[in-house]
């Protein structure tokens, strides 16, 4: 008997030990620098070899795209990129050049959301956002050149004014010029869930400078994000990301400057060509879009914009032209306004934290 | 085996019930508070990555000043009293430097012109990634 009890207690402290080391979880994470920005990929379930490889696919092809559409850089040789060399045709004149189908129906689906946004999200003002200085890696306070500004809030270019016949493209207008800075991120998201998978990946979560999108999740749990907290260097809240679907927040906070103690950020209303100071951040989160739509990457990266320019009464109305229901703004005095079925996922990562909620 | 069975035959002699019991229970208190103290006095690290590589994790609890070269120039991080922050940055315009000390796990600061990323590890993860 007491033999028995002693063999039994062997067994079960040596059962016990073993249950305490868990096995690692499967998970393989990779950051790197391209697109100009942060990219973070993580892979659950795959061998390290595979989830590397396919990682690699995945940075070649943002790679390649932002070697396509970069809006300001000029290759090894001094060429212009693919955008950049669209961007000279339009500024000389009417004479149509030819695209690749791809960048075709990216300014086909760039010019509907432009429409819809009524012109708040204009990808066209690449002047604008060139006479801000932020279409430098490296940029600092510019001298506010008003007539500059004013003239190019004058000269109107919008997205209506791109004539796309085909694969051949021209500008009625020749201030149009195309910036992707609040599109290709969002692309680029899209395009690496259908890497993912066409590479038969279950589970991954791909973030591009800031903007997330899901795939399956992170084991027995679904994928988790954190939102940055606009004045703080920490996360203000963190939810659930649900298989396909993402996220995308705009912010003050991530190109900006000082001047005169006056910020101003990287989002700029085009009515009247100034940076926006009344908001600190917007944060949409998209489920995933049937296939033949605008993918739910691309809505996350561009609907922010509109909401985010779009005055303090008229950013509810906004999200609901883009179909948002998942909303957060938080305004120039930091009040939180977050709609109802976004309130419900959020853990606040402090106690106590106040907001109000959208009607 | 002949000798394990032999001491084996030699401790039932010797041990009751309630030995077995007590030393059962003693072993898993053990283990347990091997698991749990061990791994919380590691939990406060900082990550240091430049580009795609970790250049090291370090403790929160020393202090000291990691300097890590990138294309730009070289980043001095200080790390003090359970925190880490960026102190000396080449890049123009300091984003890094002005987002202060981080203290709490999941919190990261990026130097973006020099491809280099803080993060605090702490012993569960509370996210698995930043939307910014």
């Amino acid at each position: 008997m007491r033999k028995v009890i002693l063999y039994a207690a062997v067994i079960a402290v040596i059962g016990f030990g073993i249950l305490q080391f868990k096995p690692k979880a499967p998970l393989y994470h990779s950051q790197s620098y391209v697109f100009g920005t942060l990219v973070d990929i993580s892979i659950y379930g795959e061998t390290d070899e595979r989830a590397r490889a396919v990682t690699n696919l995945i940075l070649q092809d943002f790679q390649h795209l932002h070697h396509r559409f970069h809006a300001w850089k000029t290759d090894t040789s001094g060429h212009a990129s693919e955008l950049g060399q669209l961007n000279e045709a339009f500024a000389k004149g009417t004479s149509p050049i030819e695209v690749q189908a791809d960048l075709a129906n990216i300014i086909r689906d760039a010019t509907a959301l432009s429409v819809k946004s009524n012109g708040l999200f204009n990808p066209a003002i690449g002047h604008l956002v060139s006479a801000w200085g932020f279409q430098r890696d490296e940029f600092s306070a510019v001298q506010i050149n008003q007539e500059a500004i004013n003239n190019l809030v004058q000269a109107a270019p919008r997205m209506t004014d791109i004539v796309l016949n085909k694969s051949n493209v021209y500008s009625k207008n020749s201030s149009v010029k195309l910036d992707l800075g609040g599109y290709a991120k969002g692309y680029a998201l899209d395009l690496a869930l259908q890497r993912l998978r066409q590479e038969k990946i279950k589970h991954a979560l791909v973030n591009i400078g800031g903007n997330i999108i899901a795939l399956g999740q992170h084991g027995q749990k679904p994928w988790r994000v954190g939102i940055q907290h606009p004045r703080a260097p920490t996360a203000i809240a963190t939810l659930d990301l649900a298989d396909g679907w993402a996220i995308g927040t705009s912010g003050d906070y991530q190109r900006y400057f000082f001047k005169e103690k006056q910020r101003y950020c990287h989002i700029i209303d085009p009515r009247t060509g100034y940076p926006v100071q009344h908001t600190q951040s917007v944060t949409v989160l998209i489920p995933p879009q049937s296939a033949h739509q605008i993918q739910a990457g691309v809505l996350s990266d561009v609907a922010t914009k509109p909401i985010f320019i779009a005055s303090p009464e008229n950013k509810n109305q906004m999200a609901k032209k883009f179909g948002i229901e998942y909303l957060m703004v938080i305004d120039e005095k930091s009040n939180i306004l977050i709609s109802k079925k976004l309130a419900k996922n959020l853990h606040w990562q402090q106690p106590d934290v106040q907001f109000s909620t959208f009607e | 085996m002949c000798n394990f069975l032999r001491l084996n035959n030699q401790l039932t002699k010797y041990l009751r019930l309630g030995d077995s019991i007590l030393i059962l229970m003693s072993i898993i208190g053990i283990i347990w508070l091997f698991n749990t103290l061990w791994s919380n006095e590691q939990a406060a690290k900082v990550q240091i990555r430049q580009g795609e590589k970790i250049i090291g994790t370090y403790s929160l609890n020393q202090a000291r000043e990691v300097q890590v070269k990138g294309p730009i120039g070289v980043n001095t991080i200080h790390i003090s009293n359970g925190r880490a922050r960026f102190s000396k940055s080449p890049c123009h315009n300091q984003y890094c430097v002005h987002q202060g000390w981080l203290n709490r796990a999941g919190q990261a600061a990026i130097c973006l012109p020099n491809q280099i990323s803080l993060e605090l590890i702490g012993e569960t993860k509370p996210y698995d990634s930043l939307n910014y």
